[in-house]
């Protein structure tokens, strides 16, 4: 079949979504009034900060108003205090303190000018009442977080849930949040052509019908004309190029990093058309070895591998492994090292 | 010395057209995608190319897509070649209009777009709106919007304000269906709010086209000149603000100028029934005003550009041969951030 032809397929009748799940595990710095504040969660103890004559609670660093610097002047409250609004929540979500249905309230613990937001467990909502008294629920083990406090539960004493493990031995700078998403995101129908023409062992390109630049990877849109393309623009594209340039990654340890050996990636100019593959992996090189202008021809993952490479078949190029020296002279042209798009 | 501030009020940058997308439950298009139609669809009837617009501001937000910098992404939609000047908020459109009215005060450039656009069916709105508040108190609490309106709700109520009728009220206005009886039959999702007190989710997009001066006067018979605009912000833990009030709205629209003539319309960007309620109070709105004639927030919520749209009907009224219109919008829990452009037409 000659290059730049593409036999007619229906296109993908239904949009596929992918699900994926982004952690980002936060670590924050607490600075010294938020940090004291934690400390002393550790041990149960609440503070507020003065602010003229109102008490912040919690304590800030500034005045909400004005963002004048408050002097840090830590002032203990409650523990108990009063509920001065509140909400019934009868569905808790998997973020929410407690598993049950509880209220989220607006506390204001003795002493305080303003209320603190947190949970109040009565078990149903015909017990939550404006004005009740409540008072904190600490976790057995603190570690100097809002969630020391499990929730607000009704009365003027203060409970432990578990047993005591104390405060903690140094004061607490740094806390932890784990923010978790599950994001479902559409893969456009061009994208997943050019996903399953891999899965082929074939390399297809869409042409712009106006500027005629092609783009790979299913890009569906010329970003330079404004026009999206169907499956008229799609071309095949020659298995063979040209490195232009390349980097040598000495990877660092972080989580889902796999690799621990010095790799390389490189930008591979295709014969015949003016597209650069981008940080393409090379197979049976080593880095020192790699050369700019260096010609390479595509690897594509046997059947068998694919069964080990479940991964591969949710990537842009699906079966396209990388690229392996093809055994032909270099290229010796001094502009390929400026394309890397 | 006395800094050089940008005139508040202007007859000189105006509101040329707009476009939006369907606004649907879940869009099958990526954010590139529906920017790069609403684009074109603001632009062409203008008889405008991208080649024409000297400024571009996008509203975005990466939290709600799902990915890091995915607005290099949606500079696809932009035709960013030759290199355009681009500038993108993490905020709603109504905020990158802002950016680019300011822009266009330096008088150097004729036209700008500026969008707003998010896909928030990509994640759970639920899950991840609470990972945006205070980091250190709130967020680990999973301290969600609904719970903070309808702790707003209370307070708003308990100013006499609104009550759970009025509220209703709201939203048979805004998506025109049900009685009050049948909607306060529902049951609380956080009481005082039901589901009718809530906003959709929505997926969508909106472009608007910006010109000044002559251009704009050869683009529409009816430009609709921004005469005044400015936003505010509050603390940002609503446990230490007056919930039964909104003086950065207050302020921003004495700012932009509001108090200066009457208007016809207004835009609120109200995503909750008892947020209109209570702008209509802060902002003082006589009765005769028609508020909302869109359906709002409450009938699609586009979060990105919710804001952006109600300037855009706003503007509609004016191009259509109204006088003066109201446009607000807003960023944060419980009315945190707002937005007032006051836009009229030629005299």
């Amino acid at each position: 079949m000659p290059y730049g032809v593409v036999p007619n397929r229906s296109a993908c009748a239904v949009t596929r979504f992918v699900e994926s799940t982004i952690t980002f595990p936060y670590k924050r710095s607490l600075g010294p009034v938020l940090g004291a504040f934690m400390t002393a969660l550790t041990e149960k103890r609440i503070l507020g900060v003065r602010n003229g004559q109102a008490i912040l609670v919690p304590p800030m660093e500034w005045d909400p108003a004005t963002g004048a610097e408050l002097a840090p002047e830590l002032v203990e409250v409650g523990p108990a205090g009063t509920v001065e609004s509140w909400t019934w929540v009868p569905a808790p979500s998997e973020q929410h303190p407690l598993n049950q249905p509880f209220a989220f309230a607006f506390i204001r613990l003795d002493g305080a000018s303003t209320p603190l937001l947190h949970a109040v467990d009565v078990g149903e909502r015909a017990s939550m009442v404006d004005g009740m008294r409540v008072a904190p629920r600490w976790r057995g083990r603190r570690i100097g977080h809002i969630t020391d406090i499990c929730c607000f539960v009704p009365g003027e004493r203060p409970e432990v849930d578990g047993p005591d493990e104390g405060p903690a031995d140094q004061p607490v700078e740094l806390m932890d949040y784990l923010a978790l998403i599950t994001y479902r995101s559409p893969i456009p129908v061009m994208a997943d052509r050019a996903r399953e023409a891999s899965l082929q062992n074939r390399l297809i390109g869409l042409r712009c019908p106006t500027c005629g630049r092609v783009y790979v990877g299913g890009t569906g849109m010329c970003p330079i004309d404004s026009i999206e393309f169907g499956p008229d623009a799609e071309i095949e594209l020659p298995h063979t190029g040209t490195i232009t340039n390349f980097v040598v990654v000495t990877p660092v340890q972080y989580p889902g990093q796999t690799e621990t050996e010095p790799f390389a990636r490189a930008f591979v100019l295709i014969d015949g058309f003016d597209v650069v593959l981008s940080y393409q992996p090379v197979i049976e090189l080593p880095v020192e070895d790699l050369r700019i202008g260096m010609r390479v021809a595509a690897v594509w993952a046997s059947a068998a591998e694919e069964g080990d490479r479940l991964s591969g078949t949710d990537q842009p190029l699906g079966n396209l492994i990388g690229w392996i020296p093809n055994g032909e002279t270099d290229v010796n042209d001094p502009d390929l090292v400026n394309r890397v798009y | 010395m006395t800094p050089r501030r940008a005139p508040k009020t202007s007859k000189d940058i105006a509101v040329v057209g707009w476009a939006q997308t369907p606004m649907v439950r879940q869009t099958d298009l990526t954010e590139a995608q529906m920017l790069l139609r609403v684009i074109t669809d603001a632009l062409a009837p203008l008889g405008l190319t991208r080649a024409d617009v000297d400024f571009t501001c996008l509203g975005s937000c990466d939290y709600i897509t799902g990915q890091a910098f995915s607005f290099v992404t949606n500079l696809d939609a932009i035709g960013a070649w030759p290199p355009k000047r681009d500038s993108h908020v993490e905020m709603d459109g109504a905020w990158a209009l802002y950016e680019a009215w300011l822009r266009l005060h330096e008088g150097d450039i004729e036209i700008a777009v500026v969008t707003g656009s998010g896909r928030s069916s990509t994640g759970d709105p639920a899950l991840i709106y609470p990972m945006e508040m205070d980091p250190y108190v709130l967020a680990p609490l999973g301290a969600d919007p609904v719970t903070f309106a309808a702790l707003q709700a209370r307070a708003v109520i308990a100013a006499g304000l609104a009550d759970e009728r009025s509220m209703a009220e709201v939203a048979i206005r805004a998506r025109g269906k049900g009685t009050v009886e049948e909607l306060l039959a529902g049951e609380y999702v956080r009481e005082p709010l039901r589901r009718h007190d809530l906003p959709p989710v929505t997926d969508g997009a909106a472009a608007m086209v910006l010109a000044i001066g002559d251009r704009a006067d050869e683009l529409v018979d009816r430009p609709a000149y921004i005469t005044g605009f400015d936003h505010r912000t509050e603390c940002h833990n609503p446990a230490f603000r007056r919930l039964d009030d909104s003086p950065s709205t207050r302020i921003a629209a004495a700012e932009a100028g509001l108090g200066n003539g009457r208007v016809e319309v207004a835009e609120l960007q109200a995503a909750f029934t008892h947020e209109e309620l209570l702008l209509h109070h802060v902002l003082e709105l006589d009765d005769d005003v028609k508020i909302n004639q869109s359906g709002g927030a409450l009938k699609a919520n586009p979060i990105m550009a919710t804001g952006l749209c109600r300037i855009g009907y706003a503007a509609d009224h004016i191009l259509d041969g109204g006088a003066r219109a109201l446009a607000h919008a807003t960023s944060g829990p419980c009315l945190q951030q707002n937005l007032i452009c006051i836009l009229e037409g030629p005299s």
